[in-house]
Order: structure tokens, then C-alpha cells, then sequence
């Protein structure tokens, strides 16, 4: 199976990552013919999940289809890599289950599913920000700019400062006992 | 809300403070009289970005929300986070920490299973079996308690292993436990699962048509009772669960009925199984030396590991990039596809007093789909 | 629907009566508590005379509920910042991790886990000494 799928798709990576899984990346345009390659020549007839990974340094998202056999025996994790700001075909005319999951990452990453005709708002309710899931999107500022913090923890002291801090008073201080010393004993 | 230009369809809202629905969530359901015609899922009433706070702390931070993602059994989530860490950052663990996490998650399995029988008997209005369930649970929590330093948010189950060993008479305590259940086991029985004023109402609601519960992913306890033998545990074994004697029931109906005979089984199965971990349990170290948080890093890679909960497969796909940061970490419970494409389906043609026992028998728990 | 008589099905349910006679299954609450397990994870302590002030504690903290503060207790002579820990339990999970990285073993969870305050500010929370 795994030459065949090398052989057709042209894809060198195919990675055994244990016994029961193992893991493909195919160019995005060739993404749904392997599924259904897949799904009907080697019985991989369940979706188990679609996942992504936001990799911002790479300017792509790597989107997998968790796909397993009928006899839930083995999974194969199918990946393609999609830019960050492109749409991308909806699968949920295969998979029936895929239309939630699409919506679900719509929603948190803002990849738009083309053909999927219930890409509504999930679980947040009138989100006017960035897609919460994508890199740039930077909670502590969200935070700093939105919500108050509780008062009276303004008196944290920051111990590496501190530590330096006092070394350097007990040396000075011990220079200057010394120095007392030596100027008492010069003296006498 | 009654609809102006259809005069005899009514709109109502069941949940999210109904409190025959599982969780915070609510439905929405078209009627024509008592009959549903439509029903749409709404969620996000229990929204706390857990993926995305977990990109920004190390992995050893990280571990400590991950239980939070699921409330009535934390631990498959964190023996999959820890299975997925150790996976990437290939790590081995002990013997006896892998027999301790089998017994965690088995426990763990059954404290879900009475909160479901609370749930489902609730549901149809028996309220002592409710009652009765959430004690017995309560037995289980206290040794919870007394191992992990905590009654619902474990966080025991750690990346290298398990967080403390046993505490003296521990496991005298788990076989005294087990052989209490067994004894109620009966009694469950006889006031619950055989009583007639259930059958009458489970038998014949929900049912699952197989064919398309393969294909469209559904899990667990909904699989199992239309027939299909599917659980992670034989079919792609973790942990030492290939060392254990189980089995797993089915039931052919495919109704709320035959889930209620599969989990009730599946109460004597963890039971059965827990007396093996007992019996077998080994001596040694339960953690191996893990570098500081700081210094602990996961390569550039990406995995999916799977256990099975009290509910179905649960699911993670982790990837690392080369930091002490986890880059993604994506939950895949059984609520997403069950309380969507299953739960609406499901709903259409259904009695509105059947929607709690319908939704109490799937199982759907609405923090793991909001993560 | 369907209806047959299923005599087995009627009649088991009455059995639950037989719990009139079993013992009760709660306590009495006020006047007898329920006792906390050894090693359940409650409000934190901290033995001053072995704290060093390293402030390894605040930096595990993933909730940001550790601060580091001078006080005029008395503290360890090699506490080299002179600075205790004092937690934040509006943001505190009890998750122990500070417990874990502790170099002398100084900050410790304790069985106790009453706290009743009519203000918000009591939250913030000196470890006791002990």
C-alpha cells in the first residue's frame, strides 16, 4: 500500500510514527484523491478528526485527516500544508461529521471551507477579533488591554534583583568594616 | 416562540439550565405538538481557550489544565497528554507507573459510569437511583482523595510517569471497594436497568442505524450497542491493556436501552479488570527523572494518541516544534461529533421528553467540545 | 407502544424499600466532620527557617498566582533575597508543582482548606509557618 501511494502521489514522506499510525503529506491538490483512494481501496472509511498546526514561521497551516480502517485497527494521518490566508474544499460531502469540525476550525483559525454551507459561530459569540487559534493572535496583550487586574500585588520583588542588590550591600559593607578596621589599626 | 406564519410550529430552547441536559449547552427544538421536527446544537456557554492558553507554557505548565478539559473523568485526558509527550519526546516509563495509570483510568471509568447512571435515571425521573449512584461515586472520589491529593482535578498522571505511589493499604482499599460495587452491582439492577418503568421508556428511542455510525465516527457506548466491538483498549491496545483479561460488551438494538446493558456491563468489566491490576500490581520506581520545565523540550513533530474514556475514544493530536513550548494541541473527545451530527439527527422525529434520556445515553459533555 | 406486563420488572424496583432499614450514608455535617485525607492538596505552608527566597516557586507557577515579598517575619539566615512567597488564591489551581520544585522542601500543602473571609482581598494569602 505504502509503495502504491508513493508511487501515485510522487510523495517521498511516509512516516511510520508506531505500530497503528502512520502519517502522509501530500501536495493540497491531491489531498482528496488520496483520501478517497484510501477510503475506498483500503478501507479507511472513518474521519476521525481534521486538525491543524498553525506553523507562522513556515507561512503555512498543516492540516491532517485522522483517518481510520474499519477496523479501527490502524490510523493514518493525512497532511497537507494550505497557506495561511487561502480557502480550502470542504470533505463534508464524504464525511457527514466533517461539517462540525470544518465549522470548528473555521472559527478558530479562519480558514474558510468552500461548499460548506454551515460555517456559522461556534462557541464565540460575537468575535470581532483575530481567530483565537492563529499565532499572531497574542493573548496577554487581549488580556492587558481588556480585563482588570486584582489589586494589592503590586509588591512583588523581583528576587534575582534583590539578591544582587543585598550581596552588594553585605560587600560594601564588609569593605567598610574592614577599611574601619585597617584606618583603626593604621591609627593606633 | 411560535412562529407567526406557521401557526402550529413552536420554537423552544432546552437548556443550557435544563436541568435534564448534560452540561451547559442547550438545544434548540422546532415542534408540532410534543414531536420534534428540527433540532440545532448550541454551544459556548463554556468556552476557555484551553489549546490556546496551552501554546503559551511549557509542557510541564501545560500539564496541569489539561484534566480541566473534561469534568466527570479528567484522567483520560491527562494519561493522553502524558502518552503524547512521552511519544514525542520519546520517553519510557516505568512498569508499576503504567499499572498505576491503568488503575487510575479505570477508576476513573467507573466514577464516570455511576455519574451517567445518576444522569440517565434522572432523566426519567427515578431520583433514588440518582442519588444512590452519586454516593456510591462518592466512595470512589475518596480514594481518589487519598492517592492523588484531590476528589475531581487529579493531576497525577504526569509526563515520566505517575506523581506519588501508593499510600499504605491502598490497594486493600480498592479490593474492599470493588467488592461493595459488585454487592450494589445487583441492586443497580433491580431498581434501574430491570425496571419496567425504564424499559418502557428506553426501548425503542434513539436508535442508531451501524452502517452509519461507522462512517460517521461515532464512538464508545454507541458503537457497542448497535453491535460493532470497537474500543481502543483491545483495538490498538496502550498501557498494559494487551496484558488484560476483558471483554467488551455489545448489545445488537442500537437504542438508549441497549447502551444502558452495555454500560452496565461495563461497570462489572472495570471492575474485573481493576481486580487483575490489584492482583498483579509490581514493585519498582513510579517516575522516571524528568529535567526541569524549563529545560524539557519536544522535538518537531507531531503524533495523535488516543485511550478510551468512559464515553469512547478520546483523542489528542499534539505537535512540538523544537521549544519547551507545545505548538499545537488539539482535543478530539466523543462530544463533537455525537452532540452535532449525531444529537440533531437523533432528535428529528423524537418525543420532546425523550431529548434528556436521548441526550443522557450519548453521553455528551459539552466542556470537550469547547475545549 | 406496546404494552406487556413484565412482573419481574414491576416488582424488583419495590426492593429499594429494604434501604429504610440500612445505616445512612451522610454525616451529620456541623456537629461531625468529614475527615480530609493525609496528603489531600489544601492551602499552602511554608517553614520560614528553611525558605531561601529562590523564588523557583513563583516561576513554575504557570497561573501567576506566586508573588515574591518582603515582610518583617522572621525568615532563614540564607535566604539570600530575604523575600517569602505569598500566593494568590483567586488564581491558585492547586496543582502542587510549586510543592515539587521546592530545593529544601520548604512550601508544602497542607490538609486544611477553610477559608472565610467577608473580603476579597483576603484571597491573597501568606503561607502559615509551621
Amino acid at each position: 500500500m505504502y509503495s502504491k501511494i508513493k508511487n501515485q502521489f510522487a510523495t517521498p514522506e511516509i512516516e511510520i510514527k508506531r505500530n497503528d499510525l502512520s502519517k502522509v503529506i501530500v501536495k493540497r491538490d491531491r489531498l482528496f484523491e488520496l483520501i478517497n483512494l484510501l477510503r475506498l481501496n483500503y478501507s479507511y472509511v472513518t474521519l476521525n478528526a481534521i486538525t491543524c498546526a498553525d506553523w507562522i514561521e513556515d507561512d503555512h497551516f498543516a492540516l491532517s485527516y485522522i483517518l481510520t480502517t474499519e477496523d479501527r485497527k490502524h490510523t493514518m494521518m493525512v497532511q497537507a500544508l494550505i497557506g495561511r490566508d487561502s480557502a480550502f474544499d470542504t470533505i463534508s460531502h464524504i464525511f457527514k461529521q466533517a461539517e462540525i469540525m470544518e465549522r470548528d476550525l473555521h472559527e478558530m483559525y479562519g480558514i474558510k471551507f468552500i461548499g460548506n454551507q454551515n460555517l456559522k459561530e461556534l462557541s464565540l459569540e460575537n468575535w470581532i477579533h483575530t481567530p483565537p487559534l492563529r499565532r499572531e493572535f497574542d493573548t496577554l496583550k487581549f488580556v492587558n488591554e481588556n480585563l482588570t487586574f486584582r489589586d494589592g500585588r503590586d509588591d512583588n520583588v523581583d528576587t534575582k534583583v534583590e539578591t544582587k542588590r543585598l550581596r552588594a550591600l553585605k560587600k560594601a559593607k564588609k569593605l567598610a568594616e574592614e577599611k574601619a578596621k585597617d584606618d583603626k589599626n593604621g591609627n593606633s | 416562540m411560535i412562529k407567526m406564519e406557521t401557526p402550529k410550529h413552536i420554537t423552544i430552547f432546552h437548556g443550557p439550565q435544563h436541568p435534564g441536559i448534560t452540561g451547559n449547552m442547550s438545544v434548540e427544538l422546532d415542534l408540532i405538538g410534543e414531536t420534534i421536527q428540527k433540532a440545532t446544537t448550541h454551544v459556548g456557554y463554556l468556552h476557555r481557550g484551553f489549546e490556546k492558553l496551552i501554546e503559551r507554557r511549557t509542557v510541564i505548565q501545560a500539564f496541569t489544565i489539561v484534566c480541566r478539559i473534561c469534568v466527570p473523568e479528567p484522567d483520560p485526558n491527562e494519561a493522553n497528554f502524558a502518552m503524547a509527550v512521552e511519544e514525542l519526546a520519546g520517553i519510557k516509563i516505568t512498569e508499576r507507573a503504567k499499572y498505576i495509570r491503568v488503575m487510575v483510568l479505570e477508576l476513573s471509568r467507573l466514577s464516570a459510569q455511576f455519574l451517567w447512571m445518576a444522569g440517565q435515571s434522572g432523566s426519567i425521573g427515578l431520583y433514588a437511583v440518582g442519588q444512590w449512584a452519586i454516593a456510591d461515586r462518592d466512595l470512589i472520589l475518596d480514594l481518589f482523595e487519598e492517592l492523588t491529593g484531590g476528589r475531581v482535578y487529579h493531576m497525577y498522571v504526569y509526563p515520566g510517569g505517575v506523581r506519588r505511589d501508593l499510600p499504605n493499604g491502598f490497594l486493600d482499599k480498592v479490593t474492599d471497594l470493588l467488592i461493595y460495587l459488585k454487592e450494589r452491582m445487583n441492586l443497580y439492577n433491580d431498581i434501574f436497568i430491570n425496571n419496567a418503568s425504564f424499559k418502557n421508556r428506553a426501548i425503542g428511542v434513539g436508535i442508531i442505524d451501524k452502517e452509519e455510525a461507522v462512517a460517521n465516527g461515532y464512538v464508545g457506548q454507541v458503537l457497542r450497542g448497535c453491535g460493532i466491538k470497537a474500543d481502543v483498549r483491545k483495538d490498538a491496545p496502550y498501557l498494559i491493556y494487551d496484558e488484560l483479561n476483558f471483554e467488551i460488551p455489545t448489545q445488537k438494538a442500537g437504542d438508549v436501552y441497549a447502551r444502558a446493558l452495555v454500560r452496565r456491563d461495563e461497570i462489572l468489566q472495570s471492575i474485573n479488570i481493576l481486580e487483575q491490576v490489584v492482583s498483579k500490581m509490581p514493585k519498582g520506581d513510579i517516575m522516571i527523572k524528568m529535567p526541569t520545565h524549563r529545560k524539557f523540550k519536544l522535538p518537531k513533530d507531531d503524533t495523535w494518541v488516543k485511550v478510551e474514556s468512559a464515553r469512547g475514544e478520546f483523542a489528542y493530536y499534539m505537535a512540538g516544534d523544537g521549544t519547551e513550548k507545545i505548538r499545537r494541541m488539539q482535543v478530539k473527545g466523543p462530544s463533537l461529533i455525537h452532540g452535532f451530527t449525531l444529537l440533531e439527527d437523533l432528535l428529528i422525529g423524537a418525543e420532546l421528553s425523550d431529548v434528556a434520556l436521548i441526550m443522557n445515553s450519548l453521553g455528551i459533555c459539552p466542556p470537550e467540545i469547547e475545549r | 407502544m406496546k404494552w406487556s406486563i413484565d412482573i419481574k420488572g414491576t416488582l424488583s424496583p419495590v426492593s429499594i424499600l429494604g434501604a429504610f432499614f440500612d445505616k445512612p450514608n451522610t454525616i451529620a455535617y456541623p456537629q461531625v466532620k468529614k475527615e480530609t485525607a493525609k496528603g489531600y492538596r489544601g492551602f499552602h505552608t511554608n517553614v520560614l527557617s528553611d525558605c531561601i527566597g529562590c523564588s523557583n516557586c513563583q516561576d513554575v507557577c504557570m497561573n501567576d498566582a506566586i508573588d515574591m515579598i518582603k515582610t518583617d517575619m522572621e525568615y532563614n539566615a540564607k535566604n539570600a533575597s530575604q523575600c517569602i512567597p505569598r500566593i494568590d488564591y483567586g488564581r491558585c489551581c492547586w496543582c502542587s508543582l510549586c510543592t515539587d520544585v521546592c530545593p529544601p522542601d520548604s512550601l508544602k500543602l497542607d490538609e486544611e482548606y477553610m477559608n472565610v473571609s467577608k473580603y476579597a482581598s483576603d484571597f491573597i494569602y501568606i503561607p502559615k509557618n509551621q
